[in-house]
């Protein structure tokens, strides 16, 4: 579903942030890109999503190599995926359900369709009764749970999320680590980077090490 | 093509919004382009007008030949053949003294003055048409006529109609090329509106894109937007040259009256006025276009 083959990510300052890597992750997969800051775990999720370009070796999502694509077919390739940023990337002048509809109306849903699909999405991350909040209201954790809506609302094959628990406590990193199991348990593939060793306990996943932009486990 | 229709509907309501969020600098910058088209377009009608009032005139090269008064009628008949044969005439009318004293009755309001008269002030005369337009061969011809036998007085009354007709060229030129400016203009100030815009929704753009949005989808709203606010500017440049042709055009038919004429302002007609609106919302939607992309083009790593 996801395959990285000898994938170089160097920047114009000549700064390598991925050096090499490759490895695959089959459908259904739910897998932790680890490290240090610094080793590559941002850079490798951005190619993954086709937010930056490889500058040798390729990326492949769903047999597409992501390089190659135009912008038209990256757009469509991005509407497949769940994103979910460290820093949300929430829109503050809309609310909460606003928020999530976005990638529906990006899709060209009706409001009915769309209205239905933004409650569901509500509903999973326990948000339905903020669903006129702004967003600058909620917590920190119901910020991420609000990102987390937004990425699953089209119902992605894929979920790529970067430090998701980042700026949370102990209590919220648990819950937000039991919605991509559930998610996963659904059969949505779950690629997810992150350094918080009581959480990746929790998933019991497949682990992808990163130290200076190599893989080492 | 229902999913086409809704991102459609989608985008013309988010720049409905848009324009109504901000009444004010909507209204400034309607206004603004709006007189930077009532400007070409108030001189374009003024330029019909003047256009259809120099159409009442002939501007074709006409000589008056006046014969004496005691010219015979053998004596007009023999000059009649001599005006035919000469070089560079077309055509030669023969204007009867008499005929000529009941244009003058009719044209000018004097039947009273001239019918008090005992005897026919007015000579027989020839209107000739020449077959030339340019000014040396028409001053030779003037020449020729004049040394003719029991010829009086000639006139060529032409050449202020051709003087006319070239000012009417020469101000169709300068209200093309005033358009073609000011049009210009229109991009860049809606350019600049949307800029204004595009950055007040930097972030949404940014999420947008990286959720799955094209560059089309972005660009969208932000063109219903330019074209809405060119359509609004339109109507606004139009209903001002109409309240100005409404204004000025009694004072003009009360003048072309008081000097026997029928002359009245013409407004836009309904097509015209449709055109200018159209036309207007074409260059808010080029001038969003153009902002858009440049936009577009300088945020995105491919």
């Amino acid at each position: 579903m996801i395959a990285f083959s000898n994938t170089v990510k160097r920047y114009p300052n000549g700064f390598e942030a991925l050096k090499g890597v490759s490895f695959s992750i089959e459908r259904g997969e739910i897998v932790a890109v680890t490290g240090h800051s610094g080793a590559g775990k941002s850079t490798l999720l951005r190619l993954a999503a086709g937010i930056e370009l490889a500058s040798q070796g390729s990326v492949l999502v769903n047999s597409q190599n992501v390089s190659q694509l135009k912008e038209a077919g990256l757009a469509v390739m991005r509407r497949n995926l769940g994103l979910v940023f460290q820093d949300h990337k929430l829109l503050f002048d809309r609310n909460v359900f606003d928020n999530v509809a976005l990638p529906l109306s990006i899709a060209g849903f009706s409001h009915l369709e769309s209205g239905k699909r933004v409650r569901a999405a509500l509903d999973k991350v326990g948000l339905l009764n903020r669903e006129k909040a702004a967003p600058i209201t909620l917590s920190g954790g119901e910020q991420q749970r609000l990102c987390i809506a937004r990425a699953i609302v089209n119902r992605p094959a894929i979920l790529i999320a970067d430090e998701p628990t980042g700026n949370l406590d102990q209590a919220y990193a648990e819950t937000i680590f039991d919605l991509f199991r559930s998610f996963n348990q659904v059969g949505v593939t779950v690629l997810l980077a992150t350094h918080d060793e009581s959480g990746l306990e929790r998933l019991n996943c497949r682990r992808i090490s990163l130290e200076r932009g190599n893989v080492t486990a | 093509m229902r999913g086409w229709l809704t991102t459609h509907a989608n985008a013309c309501g988010r720049a409905v919004r848009r324009l109504l969020a901000q009444p004010t600098v909507t209204l400034l910058s309607v206004f603004v382009i709006g007189i930077a088209i009532t400007l070409p377009l108030g001189l374009y009608v003024a330029f019909a007008n003047v256009n259809a009032a120099a159409g009442r005139v002939s501007t074709e090269p006409n000589i008056n030949v006046y014969l004496a008064l005691n010219a015979s009628e053998q004596e007009t008949r023999d000059l009649e053949r001599r005006l035919k044969s000469l070089g560079g005439v077309d055509r030669v009318a023969f204007i009867s003294r008499e005929s000529a004293l009941q244009e003058m009755k009719r044209v000018a309001n004097l039947a009273e003055l001239l019918g008090s008269l005992e005897v026919n002030p007015l000579p027989h005369a020839f209107a000739i048409q020449p077959t030339a337009v340019d000014a040396a061969t028409l001053e030779a011809l003037r020449k020729e006529i004049t040394t003719l036998p029991k010829v009086e007085s000639l006139t060529m009354d032409f050449e202020w109609a051709q003087k006319l007709k070239r000012f009417a060229t020469f101000a169709e030129r300068i209200v093309l090329l005033l358009g073609l400016l000011l049009a210009t203009a229109v991009v860049f100030v809606t350019g600049n509106t949307i800029r204004l815009q595009i950055l007040t929704q930097k972030d949404e753009i940014e999420v947008s894109q990286l959720i799955g949005a094209t560059r089309r989808f972005i660009r969208r709203p932000f063109l219903y937007f330019g074209a809405f606010q060119g359509l609004l500017a339109g109507l606004v440049a139009v209903l001002t040259v109409m309240a100005f042709v409404w204004w000025a055009g009694v004072e003009v038919r009360a003048l072309t009256a008081s000097y026997g004429g029928d002359f009245s302002l013409r407004a836009p007609t309904l097509n015209q006025s449709l055109g200018v609106v159209a036309f207007s919302g074409l260059l808010g939607w080029l001038g969003a276009f153009l902002s858009v992309w440049m936009y577009l083009r300088r945020v995105s790593g491919r």
